[in-house]
């Protein structure tokens, strides 16, 4: 109880609940500041450090530096990379998921677009991007950042927009209609219903989404393009150059740097987040099972972020409350609807947005009409390969994560053990692994045929088996124990309770496991490596090799075949087997 | 000699002239005028009249009213305004009184004078239902409305809705009407209930009235101006109590002070004073998971009465909570309001608990469904603190099963034009066959009738619990209501005493003999070549003129009783009705429960 009094001393500012002298830790809390103050010193310097890099001359052909001391700082800027990346996707998936969720007529087509563009494999933009960006800015290094940025923005934002736009959609009525009665301003809405309402899922989808932007900025900060090869300084290039050298000391510096990256990340940012928004959690009574995080406390020690943000951030959110209140008052007391030129925007914008997509297409079917026959052929052949090896990829992945999985979901003693084990292996991203591992195995011997459906499984993988062990361990004990006391045989068991209550999760998982093979594919099935190429028969293989050589026409006409089919799979065969499960195999009793 | 003068002469207490005047006017009249007085000014007149006056206009007042001013004079005076009342007025009276109201009459009466016509003797066995004598007071079908509370002042009211009409827009495109256009006016000073069953429509006329949602037609005045022009200062507490989780009470109680641009340190004090009056100061700093659920919905109070709003609106606020938390918190509303400690005035609150209602209540307002209109809207003069054992209580509650259980007069206008067709489909009850041979049975052990209201109380079961399961015994003829009592019909009785196979026989018969849909069903059946039917089809029939939630129910409804009774078997995977094979000779007997048959495969 005293830690909640603490907790809400510090957060709710002036109303300290005990009169501050008594608790004895504030006389330490100096020493906390300390190091706070230092980190946020660092921060600003690293920005604008960063900028001035980037503000500089365009250096396409960096010389990637293999000494273990150049590793923090390619480390450095593949996390701001990522950081930037992230904050962008935040700030698009605010705005897409609030019209989406409160504009029906905007709805009916943003909602099915996330979808596509979901299914779309993110690599195949690539080309495009990278050479607008740096058409964009030719002379500078800032070009070919943005262009990786953008890219990993691609990647990130389309699962977080579609959790925001169903947290609000899901906001409970009479909350709703508490705000609506009360004249809340658009403006305290926001901040104290709708924004609250999303943390949650905003966190989770941002976790997964970090987790695949270092996976395509590994792929990503070094590649050929036509004539041009692009590197970019980061810890992506570093791994690919030490690959491509054979430096194997170079290489395991890099894995065990991208490992405490990952350590560093989810101990100083997302558990203390994880742990404040649990506040969040929309539920009648508090969790048995605190998730606690020892920074997060300390943060909230600190005096000198309490004292910044109740002598500046506070009152100015105070001020803008009031700000917007006003507003609201007037406009209500008058009576308005919206003024004309206000309602005229929207429109305006709808209708030039339509035109510039209708253009666009119309180049772009202008653009694949010049397909020839041999490029359809490579294109249906690739199509064909690459399905079956994302078939065998997750029917292999399947076959270990299964059993692995109900074993861990439904022994708690194992899950202490393995699940730490299993993270920290799932955190480093597979693309920083490909370099090792295709080399690996065309020393063994092997073609990149079956090395790739390997680099696909490992893309895939730990998302399967971690839907699985949450299935597992939802499995009621009652279910397990009918099991028992009839005396099930191990195999009736497994058909009649194990398989149908892991299915939904299953099924889950799938689907955002296949979405996420076919775009490994495009790096895994074509390889720049020590000077020569690995390619294997594959549209992943198509893709990649039409940008190397700049044929765009093919470029495109792949990616629109790779993505409908994406798409195709998503609505026969997912949307079925989804339907299936949520309605035959959910377990509610 | 018009209601002004009267209320006048009351102050003055000038009874002779205020005796003569009411005897120059027919009784009808005469009553009509006490009426439209307050509650104090009718029973101080009536303590006043004479014997013979007070017996010549009592039978033309509600009964509820009549046991109340009854009681306003000695007991002498009393039995001899009993005596002296026209044999039929005192006939229906009687008639119409509960036991307990009753009892207590002859208690302090004496044992009651009948009349030389009526031979019968009121003694502890309820005798079969009689029939009752043709008389001049209103019928229970017609819609009960009394004076307004203010009518003699000619106070306006704060909210007056005209016409106020809703329908929603179902998703293929048909209107569903969901209140059919009503008139309601709100006065300051007085506590109004809303009583329905669920589904009535309550939520949604409340919601229209606070301005939460707009009228598909009419229109809701506030204080006589539309409320496109001003803006309305109302306050709801929620049946989930809507708080905002990650808000602490005093952060939430300022909320709506925020939104009115109240300044921090003003917003703090009137939070501050909001938390005080409900009770909950020291919890200021916590969070709403910390607290439990009574304490939850006094945050919601203290929301409320931080705007000070002119009316509170409360939408089932208790029925989230326990029985004991629920009463405690009744209790401090009650008092806070007859303090006057809340600074509001008036209070609206809807329930579906009767006697929720009958403790609170100045004015009860009783909806019906399909669509929601207004069935009954009459005072309740009982004074505070209201005793829930009091035979003065009982009167009132038993008055309202009897309302809610009368005939519905008001069927529901024909959509698109299709007269006929509107009244086709009535909703099935949403009742279960054990259930229904559940009350059947302890119909038969209090010998073969019951008050609903003493039902109610003896099953601890609600009105929306209770209701579908005596209408649906109804609906089959096993059971019948008259005048808020219950009775098992012979058919009932050989119902609940048969054994299981000839139970689902006889619950097959009833069904297939009263009601349309179950005819409907064994004709397709039959006819078809495969015996077999989609479920889609009933809900195309059905979607006409119910919501989906309605539709959604009535086919679970369907689905149950026809597979108890074996009319039909129900292939849930693929949604279609089957013929059941019968696999077994007719007549032998069958081993289950009624309510889960053994499973046939087709």
């Amino acid at each position: 109880m005293s830690e909640l009094i603490d907790h809400h001393a510090h957060g709710a500012g002036h109303f300290a609940a005990i009169p501050s002298a008594s608790l004895p830790w504030r006389k330490r809390s100096f020493l906390i500041d300390i190091p706070i103050f230092v980190l946020g010193v660092a921060l600003l310097y690293s920005v604008v450090a960063m900028a001035r890099y980037w503000y500089g001359p365009l250096t396409p052909q960096v010389e990637i530096d293999l000494r273990a001391r150049a590793l923090p700082l390619y480390a450095l800027y593949s996390v701001l990379r990522i950081a930037l990346a992230y904050f962008l996707s935040l700030a698009f998936t605010l705005v897409y998921g609030y019209i989406a969720a409160y504009n029906q007529r905007a709805e009916r087509f943003m909602v099915p677009l996330l979808d596509v563009l979901q299914s779309i494999p993110v690599l195949s933009f690539l080309p495009g991007v990278m050479l607008a960006m740096v058409a964009l800015f030719p002379r500078r290094q800032l070009g070919v950042e943005m262009g990786s940025i953008l890219l990993i923005f691609t990647g990130q934002v389309w699962n977080m927009a579609f959790s925001f736009y169903s947290s609000l959609k899901n906001i409970p009525t009479e909350m709703r209609e508490a705000a609506k009665l009360y004249r809340f301003s658009w403006w305290q809405k926001f901040t104290q219903m709708e924004l609250p309402f999303s943390v949650i899922g905003l966190v989770w989808n941002s976790m997964m989404s970090v987790a695949g932007g270092w996976f395509f900025l590994m792929a990503c900060e070094m590649f050929v393009l036509g004539k041009r090869d692009f590197r970019l300084p980061g810890l992506g290039s570093y791994l690919q150059t030490a690959a491509s050298e054979g430096n194997t000391r170079a290489i395991l510096y890099g894995v065990m740097t991208m490992i405490v990256i990952v350590v560093l990340t989810d101990q100083l940012v997302w558990r203390p987040i994880v742990a404040w928004a649990q506040k969040f959690k929309f539920e009648t009574v508090e969790a048995s099972e605190l998730v606690r995080s020892p920074v997060l406390t300390l943060i909230r020690r600190s005096r000198l972020l309490t004292t910044i943000t109740r002598k500046t951030v506070a009152p100015f959110f105070e001020s803008l409350q009031l700000r917007f209140a006003k507003r609201e008052i007037t406009e209500l007391v008058s009576g308005q609807q919206a003024s004309l030129p206000r309602r005229i925007w929207p429109v305006v914008i709808a209708v030039l947005a339509f035109c510039a997509c209708l253009y666009m297409a119309f180049k772009g079917v202008v653009l694949l009409s010049g397909v020839s026959a041999p490029e359809l052929k490579l294109i249906t052949q690739g199509l064909f390969a690459t399905f079956g090896r994302v078939t065998v990829a997750l029917v292999v992945g399947c076959l270990w994560t299964i059993p692995a999985g109900v074993a861990i979901g439904t022994h708690p003693r194992l899950a202490k053990i393995a699940q730490p084990l299993a993270q920290i292996a799932a955190s480093v991203p597979a693309t920083a692994l490909f370099p090792v591992v295709v080399l690996a195995l065309v020393k063994m011997g092997g073609g990149l045929g079956i090395a790739s459906i390997l680099l696909l499984l490992l893309g895939t993988q730990w998302y399967l088996l971690f839907n699985i062990i949450a299935g597992a361990s939802a499995i009621p004990t009652e279910l397990e124990e009918a099991c028992h006391i009839y005396r099930f045989s191990a195999w009736e068991r497994w058909r009649k309770l194990v398989l149908p209550a892991i299915f939904p999760y299953l099924i889950t998982a799938l689907i955002t496991a296949s979405g996420g093979a076919w775009n490994a594919s495009i790096v895994a099935e074509y390889f720049h490596l020590q000077g020569r190429i690995f390619s294997t028969v594959g549209l992943g293989a198509v893709i990649s090799q039409a940008s190397d050589d700049g044929n765009f026409r093919l470029l495109f006409a792949a990616t629109i075949f790779m993505a409908g089919t994406v798409v195709l799979v998503n609505r026969l065969v997912w949307r079925r087997l989804y339907r299936l499960a949520s309605a035959r195999f959910k377990l509610e009793m | 000699m018009n209601t002004t003068q009267i209320s006048e002469f009351l102050e003055q207490q000038r009874w002779p002239e205020l005796i003569a005047a009411l005897r120059q006017l027919p009784p009808e009249e005469a009553a009509k005028q006490m009426e439209a007085l307050d509650d104090d000014g009718q029973q101080a007149l009536f303590a006043n009249l004479t014997v013979d006056l007070a017996a010549s206009l009592l039978g033309h007042f509600p009964y509820y009213h009549q046991y109340i001013l009854l009681h306003k004079r000695t007991v002498e005076d009393m039995r001899a305004i009993l005596d002296q009342m026209p044999v039929h007025e005192r006939l229906q009276l009687l008639d119409e009184l509960p036991d307990e109201a009753w009892e207590q009459l002859e208690e302090e009466i004496g044992e009651l004078k009948r009349s030389a016509d009526d031979a019968q003797v009121k003694t502890a066995p309820p005798a079969p239902p009689k029939v009752a004598p043709p008389t001049a007071s209103r019928p229970l079908t017609a819609p009960l409305r009394e004076l307004p509370l203010s009518d003699q002042a000619h106070v306006d009211p704060i909210i007056e809705a005209r016409g106020l009409e809703k329908s929603f827009l179902q998703p293929d495109g048909h209107n569903v009407q969901v209140i059919a256009p009503l008139d309601l006016s709100i006065y300051s000073g007085t506590v109004v209930a809303l009583l329905g069953a669920s589904g009535s429509g309550k939520s949604t006329l409340l919601r229209m009235l606070s301005g939460l949602s707009q009228p598909s037609t009419g229109k809701v005045l506030w204080h006589g101006k539309s409320l496109s022009e001003t803006i309305p200062n109302v306050a709801i507490v929620f049946q989930s109590f809507a708080l905002f989780p990650w808000l602490t009470v005093l952060e939430n109680v300022e909320a709506p002070l925020l939104a009115r641009a109240v300044a921090a340190d003003d917003r703090r004090k009137r939070a501050l004073r909001a938390i005080n009056t409900v009770g909950l100061k020291g919890f200021e700093n916590a969070y709403p998971k910390e607290l439990s659920g009574g304490m939850k919905q006094r945050v919601g109070f203290a929301r409320a009465l931080a705007v000070q709003p002119e009316v509170l609106f409360m939408d089932e606020p208790f029925s989230a909570l326990d029985v004991l938390t629920a009463e405690n918190l009744r209790g401090e509303l009650l008092d806070l309001w007859l303090d006057d400690k809340m600074d509001i005035k008036s209070i609206f609150i809807v329930t579906h608990n009767i006697e929720e209602a009958v403790l609170l209540a100045d004015r009860v307002i009783v909806l019906g469904r399909n669509p929601a209109h207004i069935r009954a809207d009459f005072r309740i003069s009982l004074p505070h603190p209201r005793d829930r054992k009091s035979p003065q209580f009982v009167v009132f509650v038993d008055y309202i099963y009897k309302v809610m259980t009368s005939p519905d007069a008001v069927v529901a206008p024909p959509t698109h034009g299709r007269a006929g067709e509107a009244s086709r489909y009535p909703l099935l009850p949403h009742a279960r066959p054990g259930g229904m041979a559940g009350l059947l049975e302890v119909l038969i052990d209090l010998e073969g009738t019951e008050d609903l209201y003493h039902l109610a109380e003896r099953l601890l079961m609600e009105v929306d619990d209770l209701f579908p399961i005596v209408d649906a015994a109804v609906l089959l003829g096993f059971a019948k209501i008259e005048e808020g009592d219950v009775s098992i019909t012979p058919e009932g009785r050989t119902w609940a005493e048969a054994d299981v196979t000839t139970q689902k026989k006889l619950f097959r018969d009833a069904a297939l003999s009263r009601i349309l849909l179950f005819q409907q069903i064994a004709k397709i059946l039959q006819e078809k070549s495969d015996h077999s039917i989609p479920l889609e089809l009933f809900r195309d029939i059905l979607d006409e003129h119910h919501s989906d939630k309605d539709i959604r129910r009535q086919l679970e409804t369907v689905l149950n009783w026809g597979r108890y009774c074996e009319l039909f078997a129900y292939d849930s995977e693929k949604e279609r009705l089957y013929l059941p094979q019968t696999t077994e000779p007719e007549g032998s007997t069958e081993e289950g429960n009624p309510e889960f048959p053994a499973r046939r495969d087709s």
